[in-house]
């Protein structure tokens, strides 16, 4: 059904393709054009390894605040951090690049400040979500503070830290075109998709947008299956 | 007439009220059970309390639980503790204020830890239990054999059947080693062979050891009655705000403890009869 859609938007799309908007043949060619050399591949490497590096940041800064909510020092702060999602980047570029040394830098800082936020919002409100049964029954077994903690929040619950990740791989492959675009030395499917941009080839920044869209879905479905791999009481019911 | 006699105070409650938003629910609560010890017989207790929806009996029961605290009044227990002696191991017994964990607690949903294969959760309970120690996976085959679960340690809570889940609360429970169980309405939404069973399998703990009390809170009478030693009535005094307990019925001195086909005798319907005319 999902195919056969998809065929009759391209036939009509190639069928009514003209002026400025490239027909789908077009922007096949350019596809294979990116295929038939390294320039997409180290491109796509590159932004692949960024978005990793600002995940791994992002998760860790996350688990700092989320588990250190319940002191009350940290509850504030991480109330300020869930509060940020509105802050737009574009004004901060400048600071933080005088208070960043080089490129690369300042674009993982970037993408960490822009995920974090995201990644809090939903670790807190899982938290928030705990049903006071289970806290209950640890109760009712002789756990002390401590050993509940572990048992429900962090044992417990760590399926769901993956689900936040998987959920917020999006904001963080969509943030990595923009924060590209400002150091453009070091490559990416961001820098690649501005130049492109620049010379108005439509039909390879399509191409390209088709390949940030697919690379994109292959991680969710990557993330989905290493949830299910790893806690394999999440595709488990009657 | 069967023998039996009434010996120490094992739980008592003195007192126990509690309020919600200012409204008293439950009001000057007082009981308490005692073991009762059959000549030539390892006899548990098996407590009743029983009441209308709505009544305050999860309150009571989460109070006794030690889970909440009641606005007034207190539960103390008494506590077994086995103590090693030239002579091998006797148990010395004190009497304190009920505590979280100090219940074994079988909630309605018989809720378990979604991320734990049955037998991981029995361990956990397990070892948390001084009296198993070294042979807590031993205890766990020989209770998942008593119990019908040999089949299904491996897997999840949400792969288990209601029945199988009650019976997992259960063991994880006993395998805690606490003295008291406390059911949240174990027979309710079971059908008939299944509640039959159920009645069984509590009987069967009830008989487990001497000092193990279990106390049932339902609103399906008669069968808490069937299972029961003694029943404690939930109601509302006329002009009086909030529950309390209502009155108190010793279903041995009606000779209708401990029987397996009481629900055909005469006695039996009239205590339901009775029981319901004070809800």
């Amino acid at each position: 059904m999902v195919l056969s859609q998809a065929l009759f938007t391209l036939i009509v799309w190639q069928a009514g393709a003209g002026g400025l908007i490239p027909a789908p043949s077009r922007i096949l060619t350019a596809f294979g054009h990116f295929l038939s050399n390294r320039l997409l591949i180290d491109n796509l490497l590159a932004s692949l390894l960024l978005t990793l590096q600002a995940m791994l940041y992002s998760i860790a800064i996350t688990l700092l605040i989320g588990y250190g909510s319940v002191i009350p020092f940290v509850n504030s702060i991480a109330r300020f951090v869930v509060k940020c999602r509105y802050l737009t980047l574009t004004g901060l570029i400048f600071i933080f690049t005088l208070l960043t040394r080089d490129g690369n830098q300042l674009k993982i800082s970037l993408l960490v400040f822009g995920i974090v936020p995201f990644f809090t919002t939903s670790f807190l409100s899982m938290l928030v979500r705990i049903p006071r049964q289970e806290f209950e029954l640890c109760q009712t077994l002789g756990f002390s503070r401590w050993e509940s903690l572990y048992e429900v929040v962090v044992l417990g619950k760590a399926d769901q830290v993956v689900e936040i990740v998987r959920q917020n791989f999006a904001i963080a492959w969509m943030m990595i075109t923009m924060v590209e675009g400002l150091s453009m030395s070091e490559g990416g499917i961001g820098a690649l998709l501005i130049k492109y941009n620049k010379y108005n080839d439509l039909a390879s920044v399509i191409a390209l947008q088709g390949v940030i869209f697919g690379v994109g879905l292959c991680c969710d479905y990557l993330l989905g299956a290493l949830r299910h791999w790893l806690f394999p009481y999440t595709k488990k019911t009657v | 007439m069967t023998t039996y006699t009434k010996k120490e105070v094992l739980l008592q409650a003195k007192g126990l009220s509690q309020t919600y938003d200012g409204k008293c629910i439950l009001r000057d609560i007082n009981f308490s059970i005692r073991d009762i010890v059959r000549p030539g017989l390892q006899q548990g207790q098996v407590v009743s309390l029983v009441g209308r929806s709505g009544i305050g009996k999860t309150q009571l029961f989460r109070i006794l639980s030690g889970l909440q605290k009641p606005a007034a009044g207190s539960i103390s227990i008494r506590e077994r503790k086995p103590t090693a002696n030239t002579n091998g191991s006797i148990d010395i017994y004190t009497e304190r204020a009920v505590q979280p964990g100090d219940m074994g607690v079988i909630f309605q949903n018989y809720y378990q830890f979604g991320w734990r294969t049955v037998q991981q959760s029995l361990l956990l309970a397990a070892r948390h239990n001084p009296l198993l120690k070294g042979t807590e996976e031993e205890t766990i085959d020989r209770y998942a054999g008593q119990f019908e679960l040999s089949a299904v340690l491996h897997r999840y809570p949400p792969q288990l059947s209601g029945g199988q889940q009650q019976r997992v609360s259960i063991i994880q429970q006993l395998l805690k080693g606490s003295d008291f169980l406390l059911l949240d309405e174990p027979f309710s939404g079971l059908d008939v062979c299944v509640l039959d069973k159920v009645v069984e399998l509590l009987l069967q703990v009830s008989l487990s050891d001497e000092m193990k009390t279990l106390i049932i809170v339902s609103h399906d009478i008669a069968t808490a009655v069937a299972i029961s030693d003694t029943v404690f009535i939930m109601g509302k005094e006329e002009g009086q705000e909030g529950s309390t307990l209502v009155r108190e019925i010793d279903l041995m001195e009606r000779d209708l403890a401990w029987k397996k086909d009481v629900r055909s005798e005469k006695a039996f319907l009239d205590t339901i009869k009775e029981i319901k005319s004070f809800l």
